[in-house]
């Protein structure tokens, strides 16, 4: 992916969540689908502003990382209702 | 470093992109900022009502138009860097004044948003999301500061490896950014 592809993603993905919240869906669902995006936007901006994708092994640790942030994230935003 | 064709490729931390030590302040930085924002939704337990009527007088679409302006400085800053490995300072240059005019505006739109905190009587006692509201923009926005100034001297001598990581740096501001906006701003905004 190039880097204004990259950015291309990352402007359809901030408006998507953008457009979830002032849809006025609540709950659950819309948090999670919001966090989701959120998530999908920093691993574009990891492997493709960082260039962390150079380093995959380095790319895989930091997911992981990320993901259990999410997850955390996620749990208390379901336990928020 | 350069390799010959029959070296193997890198890997592990030989693999990684960029400074070293600028690896371990964004990790630094992640960790702090990733730290704040799971207490901010620990502490949303306690009171998801007043959250929810906090989160109300925050100004969403300026929020999300800065999402807009830093993914976009990011672009610029990250084709900086490809024009500084080419050695067109012209191009580097104005390249990496673009990212930070961005930048510039990003705090300009945040003033504009505390400034109708102060005017309502909104402060960091009101209630405790405006705590973390304040702690962790304000943060935020001092990395910004701080990204615009490092975009500025990298630019004086615009080489390859010092435009690579101030570019890194301003990567780190918007990849926490992404994570704060829809945190602060977007979640329960429909409840």
């Amino acid at each position: 992916m190039s880097i204004t592809r990259a950015w291309a993603v990352l402007m359809a993905l901030s408006l998507a969540s953008t457009a979830i919240a002032w849809s006025g869906a609540g709950g659950v669902w819309a948090a999670l689908a919001i966090l989701t995006l959120a998530w999908g936007k920093a691993q574009v901006i990891l492997n493709r502003y960082l260039r962390l994708s150079q380093a995959p092994d380095i790319s895989r640790g930091v997911a992981l990382v990320l993901g259990l942030f999410m997850a955390g994230v996620m749990g208390l935003a379901v336990a928020g209702g | 470093m350069s390799r010959t064709p029959t070296e193997p490729p890198a890997r592990g931390i030989e693999a990684l992109p960029g400074d070293l030590m600028m690896w371990v302040l964004i990790v630094s930085e992640l960790l702090v900022f990733g730290a704040g924002l799971l207490a901010f939704m620990g502490v949303r337990l306690t009171d998801p009502a007043g959250f929810a009527e906090a989160q109300s007088h925050l100004d969403r679409t300026g929020a999300g138009l800065n999402t807009m302006i830093l993914v976009t400085s990011g672009w610029l800053a990250a084709r900086a860097v490809a024009a500084a490995e080419s050695a067109d300072t012209a191009r580097t240059r104005a390249l990496l004044a673009g990212a930070a005019a961005l930048g510039v505006a990003f705090l300009w739109i945040k003033w504009l948003d505390y400034a109708a905190k102060g005017a309502a009587g909104i402060t960091f006692e009101t209630h405790p999301f405006f705590t973390f509201y304040y702690l962790l923009t304000g943060f935020h926005a001092v990395h910004v500061v701080a990204g615009i100034v490092i975009l500025g001297l990298v630019a004086i001598r615009p080489r390859a490896p010092t435009v690579e990581v101030g570019a890194m740096f301003w990567h780190m501001v918007d990849l926490v950014w992404v994570l704060l906006f829809p945190i602060i701003y977007l979640l329960g905004a429909g409840a």
